[in-house]
């Protein structure tokens, strides 16, 4: 082994490229102390407080529980409590109210009508339309054309949607992609899919709804009496699906529309799994009234047999990859399959 | 965790305070940098962090090894080795599941149906990042460009988070001499750092996203369902948005690190100004283009070996420059077009004379052509969004505010630069107090405009 000294570092070479680090100290530039740069933000900090505390919170809420969770709560509380004594937050919403791209909800009927409504725990009376004639042998109505189709859910329905676009496009169907990322049937805070439901309809409607919706499932909801339940109960399960059939009442619009609402495929994670297992039955109790307008479309059995999740399975005879590295989502290629499943069974209630 | 949210409003703050505190012991500064960069990128998903110090020891270790030895042969095997390792953690998590897909199908239509293992693997925030800052770390150290750093120098050189997730990729000789003594708290550019935090803002949050909802997503998922004036829009639109998306990004991440007195490269310098592939290069993501010149390129031979060895290697060079931004054969496409219009440039070299605005006007062009292929889901959709454009309709997007940005995000990058620089100047002038006054108002009024699900990530966050 040699051992000869190193010889001393030498200087690193200039560069043509080191010249960008320099741009900041051009001619005129002024600088400040540190503590100018520490006070600038703080000031920039408190005046969000005090400005906009009661968005904090709202984000907090709307986060997984954790310790971010927590931090953002623990910020943002104080912080709503700051604002409200403070005339500045309904200055700034007033002055940026109109830049707002989320839709009015105010005047939709959303889920907290709900829990008195489904206190009382009387039979209902069944009636023709908890059957779907095909099932029965009977003669099902007529195919009529189709020419709006709403596609919409939380991120499960992308890129589902776009798919059922593509598809749907060389017949001139025009479809709605409406997908709301991060929201969920439990979860009222992003966004209450009661009133939006009633709102698509309203504004659209749509002759057919395609919904996959679940991969943010599993928050607490008020129940019957008032206090919160927790996932994953019996109790859990029929408030989910009351607010299921609310909005599948909302979409078949009295018959005149058909609903096609898709189950969730297993997750990978065992906890997310169980919420999925419990939102699945909720969806198949939840629009039992009119199976003769809405179709589940078990997606269980196609992606995940017995339950049992599986990144790849057999695509037309080869293998290959359908869901995201999340475990939740489905990829494109799967995406693409599922889209071929529910065009199949549009087709079945509908004529070209 | 995001820039623009508020889990990093009430990061930064925080940590800024502290760091200043603390920047005087570099002994308690680095740790504790360390400690928040990991914070940062654990709010992802903390496995990573893993990841991440994993990546930091594999480099920092090639590093000593190099100092330790003078022997050539050796010190070629220490630098295979890491960039070996680097390239090969880039290629499990980024590519494998592309590649194996990709080879499952071959063999399925050739009938050999070998079972292959099929899984879906995570991809860690920031891979693509990190693994080229660690690159260009040890190839440094081995050019003897930069000395080897200590541990904790090598660790929050690759783990600062401002530059962390998604850029600009800071070379260790720019990055580690800003380690080697504590930042001088009385020269800090807080106007610069307030401005460009801003500016970012309001490019990612009011505008990159304000596109990327009205008419890009739209249009590019579904191109068939829209007229050609339509098509013609999205493809606009998305040149000013992935423009504003990523100059956005890159201008907070720089802002942050003027706020804790450190400086990063600039990234983008008016792409849209460019009159050729290669001054397009030289102003869009500048720091990924001298990447890959510097650790690409030139290895593979530059221009030293003739006309046809330099097309080759400008092609090599591109193609994997493409594969760089994610698996799939949109972005090869994409990169083998840059590829092409750069040969093609250098062949035509002072063959042709054309006046400055058609040399902008064509390149604009062949630039915005370029970005179709990029954004596109699939060929098949490229193909179909190219049909779309000569097809005639209704013109039912240009609406005033989509067509206003857009010419505004393209002007800008048009107008002469000294009066933007004098008025740049200008703006960083300006007392912390009313800067931190104006970024208040910007943020209020830029999460005005936020969707209910809130900011969508980074385009450069998935890459």
């Amino acid at each position: 082994m040699s051992d000869a000294t190193p010889p001393p570092p030498q200087p690193p070479a200039p560069h043509s490229d080191d010249a960008l680090m320099s741009r900041f100290d051009r001619m005129g530039l002024r600088r400040f102390r540190a503590r100018d740069a520490v006070l600038a933000v703080l000031l920039a900090a408190i005046l969000l407080v005090v400005s906009q505390g009661d968005s904090i919170r709202k984000a907090g809420e709307q986060m997984n529980p954790g310790i971010g969770r927590e931090i953002v709560l623990g910020v943002g509380r104080p912080a709503a409590w700051i604002a409200d004594q403070l005339p500045l937050a309904g200055v700034s919403n007033a002055a940026t109210a109109w830049l707002s791209p989320n839709p009015s909800l105010k005047g939709l009927q959303g889920f907290s009508s709900l829990t008195a409504a489904t206190a009382n725990g009387q039979a209902q009376v069944v009636s023709p339309e908890q059957f779907d004639p095909a099932a029965i042998g009977d003669k099902p109505p007529p195919r009529r054309p189709l020419h709006t189709l709403l596609v919409t859910g939380d991120s499960m329905s992308e890129p589902l949607d776009s798919d059922l676009a593509q598809l749907l496009a060389p017949k001139g169907v025009h479809v709605i992609q409406e997908p709301h990322v991060g929201s969920g049937i439990s979860n009222t805070l992003l966004v209450d899919w009661g009133k939006l439901a009633a709102l698509q309809v309203r504004e659209h409607h749509p002759e057919a709804v395609v919904i996959f919706i679940g991969a943010n499932e599993g928050f607490p909801m008020p129940g019957p009496s008032g206090r919160e339940v927790e996932c994953c109960s019996t109790a859990w399960a029929a408030i989910y699906a009351n607010r299921v059939r609310q909005m599948a009442n909302t979409y078949r619009q009295n018959g005149l529309a058909r609903v096609y609402w898709l189950t969730l495929p297993t997750p990978r994670e065992a906890a997310r799994a169980a919420i999925a297992r419990v939102v699945n039955a909720a969806i198949e109790v939840g629009v039992e009234p009119w199976a003769n307008q809405i179709r589940v479309i078990d997606t269980v059995p196609i992606f995940t047999p017995n339950e049992t999740y599986r990144d790849a399975m057999s695509v037309h005879g080869s293998q290959t990859i359908v869901r995201q590295a999340d475990g939740i989502h489905l990829n494109d290629a799967g995406s693409s399959l599922l889209a071929g499943i529910v065009l199949a069974r549009i087709e079945r209630d509908f004529s070209d | 965790m995001l820039f623009p949210t508020v889990q990093f409003a009430i990061f930064f703050p925080i940590v800024l305070t502290i760091s200043w505190a603390l920047m005087s012991r570099p002994s308690l500064w680095k740790p504790f940098i360390i400690v928040a960069s990991y914070i940062f990128y654990a709010s992802a998903s903390w496995r990573f962090c893993f990841l991440l110090a994993g990546v930091t020891l594999g480099n920092q270790t090639a590093a000593v090894l190099l100092r330790r030895t003078e022997d050539e042969r050796r010190r070629r095997l220490i630098v295979g080795t890491a960039v070996a390792l680097d390239l090969g953690v880039l290629g499990v998590f980024k590519y494998y599941s592309f590649f194996v897909q990709q080879l499952a199908d071959v063999l399925g239509h050739a009938g050999l149906g070998v079972p292959l293992p099929l899984i879906t693997i995570a991809l860690p925030v920031g891979i693509s990042f990190y693994t080229f800052q660690a690159i260009s770390y040890v190839v440094d150290v081995k050019r003897r460009l930069v000395e080897p750093a200590s541990l904790l120098d090598a660790a929050v050189y690759l783990s600062f988070f401002p530059h962390l997730v998604a850029g600009p990729i800071v070379r260790a000789r720019e990055f580690l001499p800003q380690l080697a003594r504590p930042r001088n708290p009385n020269r800090v550019a807080v106007g610069s750092g307030i401005a460009l935090i801003a500016l970012g803002v309001v490019e990612k949050v009011v505008i990159a996203d304000y596109l990327a909802r009205t008419v890009v997503e739209p249009v590019f998922a579904v191109p068939q369902a829209y007229t050609g004036p339509n098509v013609l829009l999205a493809a606009y639109g998305y040149a000013a948005q992935i423009y504003c998306d990523f100059s956005g990004y890159t201008n907070i991440a720089i802002g942050l690190a003027l706020l804790m007195g450190y400086v990063f490269p600039q990234n983008f310098r008016s792409p849209y100004r460019a009159t050729g592939f290669r001054d397009f290069w030289r102003r869009w993501h500048m720091t990924l283009s001298r990447f890959l010149r510097d650790f690409l390129y030139i290895p593979l031979g530059g221009n030293r070996g003739g006309r046809l060895a330099t097309y080759r290697n400008l092609m090599i060079t591109m193609i994997l420059g493409g594969l760089w931004h994610g698996a799939a054969w949109t972005f090869v496409l994409w990169g083998a077009f840059q590829g092409a219009g750069l040969v093609t440039e250098h062949a035509l070299h002072g063959r042709i004379s054309a006046p400055a605005w058609l040399k902008w006007f064509v390149t604009f062009h062949l630039i915005v052509f370029g970005w179709i292929l990029f954004r596109s889901e699939s060929l098949h959709l490229a193909g179909v969004f190219l049909s779309r454009l000569l097809t005639l309709g209704a013109p039912t997007l240009w609406t005033a505010p989509v067509v206003s940005a857009i010419v505004v995000v393209i002007g800008l990058q048009l107008l002469p630069e000294k009066p933007l620089e004098r008025f740049q100047v200008r703006i960083e002038r300006l007392r912390p107090a009313v800067l931190a006054v104006g970024l208040a108002i910007v943020i209020v009024f830029s999460a005005a405009t936020v969707p209910s699900q809130g900011v969508p990530p980074f385009i450069y966050f998935r890459f």
